[in-house]
């Protein structure tokens, strides 16, 4: 940037543009007189708003050397000059002067005639209002041509920059300007739950926070299993310390809001001396929730194994871990993976409340742009990328559920209908019992 | 050595709570001897088998498997486990695992043989039961006699020195007893020490050494097969013996 031209630096820094302009008040003649033929002179260029896409109002400036019958810009390709109106004036000392000019537009092509020729001298102010700039910004340049007593010239074309814009920006933009958009807005709750304009800008913007909401869920959960796998052999330990300490904690973190197991760890962490980012503190305390939850869904799908399994293990001589690793848990695995994608669910859902300590997740998103634009628009986005997640997880748990209930009814023909519902059918093949018939396994919140 | 004991029971006695189900039985098993124990409901069979293997934990009395006491403490029980074959009433086959994997679970985690010996031993032992045909299939696939002969694979495949056999007919629809009972036969006939806890009593005449008859956590008689069913002591076994045939 520091190396950009004088006149680019103007454009972008007000001040220094003032500077320049009044040194161009007094000491432009004798510069004119040094360079004769250039019957214009300080040409510069400023724009009002700097965001593409956007209308925007072009002020150009200049010192006239020369008496000037017309003058030519030429804008870069893709500025949109047909619904522009000019505004040409002469600045003698510090008075205006209204100048006639007469403007014609072929293209990015603007050409103003002034009737009479602005005489030597005069500073020219033309403004030219409503442009609409491209989408993508940059640097871009404007080429300047004029007319001078029958002779054309051109100066150097002065350059300005604006922004790129979101496509998001745009899209909302032009949202505004549908008359389907407008009539739709005229409903109370279509505009404050679902305008379309605030659809196009939170839905890019939620993603971010979306992916974050993902991340946070799984990293904690994989920890959560390994903790709650622990927890549930730790419950059924027989060292009785092991035990309680175990039943302990699982009723502690059960029992208590895990909203306010957050505030202690956003807040007791801190004080204990462990400074750890946000987002860590955070997969940490969704970690160590969901494994007491997870531990008492391994414990009830363990204990819903027939005992005659461990018997059965036991008497080849395998050891309570052989028997538990090679025999149990196997089987354990399909009985408690539903009540387990529940708890994802459940787990995915609860990131939601890390919002209230900071971390930038899909709920503190949607929160600050539905503040910041009040609309309610960002939280229904919002909503639907929280189903986006949950509704196919929810439809998987049902077909597992279905799946486990022909499987186990299968093999327990004295109890057919304990799964009962739509979803039981009698299995082709029909051997007794292997096995006790369902995973006693409870809804975990 | 062959009338040496390879399963002694002594003053053995085992209570849940205060239910006495076993008051002091007495029993030596010598290698080679096929066992029945008959018996009512509740008189503590399968509990007596059980303590044999601790899968019960004997309140009083001991134990004894060749030279290891079973009921002590610092009896590693998983090796003893090793030795002691046990088929259940209810089967117990591993659900995920197929009739192969079933019978070389063991063999791999606890015999520490190598893949390919312990799939070899359990095609062996699968067509020693008869069920060459049925290696590759899981448990839900089987009949119940099949699942039966499955489990007795899988407890062979352990090179056993004594089996226990708890009612392993009873869950069998009738048509499907035979099969099993077929597979005990010759196993007895292999040689095998065995004790056999069953209500069949065609079974018991025709390939028990020995029954035993207990009642309310005793020994009430016992003798070969001819003394017990043809001329029987005791009362109770009279009664229980009308009333069975
Ligand atoms: N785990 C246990 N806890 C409490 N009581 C038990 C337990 N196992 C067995 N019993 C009791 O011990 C008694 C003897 O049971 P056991 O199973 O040894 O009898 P059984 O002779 O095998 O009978 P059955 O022919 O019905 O199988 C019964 O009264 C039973 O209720
Ligand atoms: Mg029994």
């Amino acid at each position: 940037m520091g190396t950009a031209s004088p006149r680019a630096l103007n454009s972008r820094w007000p001040a220094v543009a003032v500077v320049l302009l009044a040194m161009a008040l007094f000491v432009v003649p004798a510069i004119a007189a040094a360079a004769p033929g250039d019957a214009l002179v300080g040409v510069e260029i400023t724009l009002n708003n700097t965001s593409g896409g956007s209308l925007t109002r072009f002020t150009f400036v200049a010192k006239s050397a020369a008496p000037i019958d017309s003058l030519d810009l030429a804008f870069p390709r893709g500025f949109d000059l047909s619904k522009i109106t000019l505004d040409v004036v002469t600045l003698e000392g510090l008075t205006r002067v209204p100048v006639t000019a007469k403007h014609e537009v072929d293209g990015t092509a603007l050409k103003m005639t002034f009737s009479p020729p602005i005489g030597s001298g005069a500073t020219i102010r033309a403004q030219i209002r409503d442009v609409r700039l491209p989408a993508t910004g940059g640097e871009h340049e404007v080429g300047v041509t004029y007319v001078s007593q029958g002779t054309a010239g051109s100066v150097a074309s002065p350059e300005f920059t604006f922004e790129t814009v979101k496509t998001s920006e745009l899209l909302s933009r032009w949202l505004d300007e549908q008359p389907w958009v407008k009539s739709w807005n005229t409903v109370d709750a279509l505009r404050l739950f679902a305008q379309p304009q605030k659809i196009a800008i939170a839905v890019p913007l939620l993603f971010v926070g979306w992916l974050t909401s993902i991340t946070l869920v799984a990293i904690a959960f994989p920890f959560a299993i390994v903790g709650g796998l622990a927890l549930a052999f730790a419950r059924m330990s027989k060292i009785p310390p092991v035990r309680w300490f175990a039943g302990l904690y699982i009723n502690v973190i059960r029992g208590t809001p895990l909203f306010l197991q957050i505030y202690i760890a956003f807040v007791g962490l801190p004080i204990a001396g462990v400074r750890a980012p946000l987002f860590i503190t955070g997969v940490l305390v969704l970690a160590l929730n969901s494994s007491a939850y997870l531990a008492e869904i391994f414990r009830a799908g363990i204990q819903s194994i027939h005992k005659g399994q461990f018997e059965a293990a036991s008497s080849v001589g395998m050891t309570y871990w052989q028997a538990m690793q090679h025999v149990i848990v196997p089987q354990t695995v399909k009985r408690v993976l539903p009540t387990m994608t529940s708890e994802f669910i459940l787990l995915f859902k609860d990131t939601a409340l890390l919002s209230a300590v900071g971390v930038f997740e899909l709920m503190l998103y949607s929160n600050s742009i539905a503040t910041r634009s009040g609309n309610l628009t960002p939280f229904v986005v919002a909503a639907v990328y929280y189903l986006i997640i949950t509704i196919p997880l929810i439809n998987w748990v049902g077909r597992l559920e279905a799946k486990l209930a022909v499987a186990e009814g299968g093999q327990t023909p004295q109890n057919p209908n304990k799964r009962g519902g739509l979803f039981w059918r009698p299995a082709s093949a029909g051997p007794i019992a292997e096995y006790e018939a369902s995973a006693e396994v409870h809804e975990s919140r | 050595m062959s009338d040496q004991a390879i399963v002694r029971i002594r003053g053995l006695r085992k209570a849940f709570g205060d239910n006495e189900v076993l008051r002091g039985v007495d029993m030596d098993v010598v290698k080679g001897e096929v066992v029945v124990i008959l018996g009512p409901s509740g008189s503590g069979k399968s509990t007596l088998l059980r303590c044999v293997n601790r899968l019960e934990e004997p309140t009083g009395g001991e134990v004894w498997f060749e030279d290891v006491q079973v009921n002590l403490p610092k009896t590693d029980i998983n090796k003893v486990r090793e030795r002691i074959g046990m088929v259940f009433q209810s089967f117990n086959l591993f659900p995920h695992l197929t009739a192969k994997g079933n019978v070389m679970l063991a063999q791999r985690k606890v015999l520490g043989r190598s893949k390919e010996e312990a799939a070899r031993i359990a095609v062996e032992q699968l067509e020693r039961v008869g069920l060459d045909d049925r290696i590759d299939y899981y448990p839900a696939q089987l009949s119940g006699g099949q699942q039966q002969r499955v489990a007795i694979a899988r407890a062979l495949a352990m090179d056993p020195h004594v089996m226990l056999f708890d009612e392993v007919t009873s869950a069998l629809d009738p048509e499907l007893v035979r099969g099993v009972l077929d597979v005990m036969k010759q196993l007895a006939g292999a040689g095998m020490t065995m004790m056999v806890v069953t209500h069949e009593m065609g079974f018991a005449r025709d390939v028990a050494d020995r029954v035993v008859f207990m009642d309310e956590g005793v020994i009430v008689e016992q003798g070969s097969p001819a003394e017990v069913f043809d001329h029987p002591q005791h009362e109770r076994t009279q009664d229980f013996l009308g009333h069975i045939t």
